[in-house]
């Protein structure tokens, strides 16, 4: 199984208007997570996902998802 | 009169403390690997050996710090809490495990090549510690190294 979180964290942030810096203040992680989160380099906890999304004013499932 | 209050511009910051941190970690390895050579070098003096000894431990304890993500007291809490973030964590943990592996491996070759190879204890020790750590902080380096621009 090739399962893959998908995410559209960067569509969201340019819509929003928020660097990835900003994002990353928001969230209280350093600008590498928020990058490596976006191209799905690394895998947030639930915690982190939660924070992403009620920044980014989206639901979870809304932000992520898993592709197959 | 008031006293003055303290500036700002020399307090280290999340951002200062992760680019050390990245730079450390290429530079730690050749350090340890100057150092052993003078712990071992057959000129060097007891009193250099025990003051290369202590630069070796102190070296080591700052390996760990770094591998731990142990808290750094010095910085705010909110900066504290962006240098050890989940990544930063979990990047910890990834390395580590190569420590680990790196260890099994090459104290495994050192007890086949004794049965050919006569070794010395403290340079055997020295070697399969470092090692060890070295290949931990590397991969620590490589997967910490710089993140590349805004939306790249």
């Amino acid at each position: 199984m090739n399962d893959r979180l998908a995410n559209r964290l960067k569509e969201r942030r340019a819509e929003l208007g928020l660097t990835q810096s900003e994002l990353a203040d928001l969230c209280t992680v350093s600008r590498k997570t928020i990058n490596t989160v976006e191209n799905g380099v690394f895998v947030p906890s639930t915690l982190l996902a939660l924070k992403l999304a009620s920044a980014l004013g989206l639901s979870v499932e809304e932000l992520f998802w898993i592709e197959h | 009169m008031g006293y003055r209050p303290a500036p700002d511009f020399d307090r280290p910051d999340a951002q200062s403390v992760q680019r050390s941190r990245r730079m450390a970690t290429w530079l730690i390895p050749l350090i340890v690997v100057q150092q052993g050579t003078v712990i071992f070098g057959q000129h060097s003096d007891r009193l250099t050996q025990l003051l290369a000894t202590i630069a070796w431990i102190t070296v080591s304890l700052a390996m760990l710090w770094i591998l731990l993500g142990l808290p750094m007291r010095w910085l705010s809490e909110r900066d504290q809490a962006i240098v050890n973030d989940e990544r930063s964590k979990s990047v910890g943990r990834d390395a580590a495990a190569w420590g680990m592996a790196a260890l099994i491996l090459i104290a495994s070759a050192m007890m086949i090549a004794r049965l050919f190879v006569p070794l010395d204890p403290g340079i055997a020790i020295y070697g399969l510690v470092n090692s060890a750590l070295i290949v931990a902080i590397l991969r620590y380096g490589w997967l910490n190294r710089a993140e590349p621009g805004e939306d790249e």
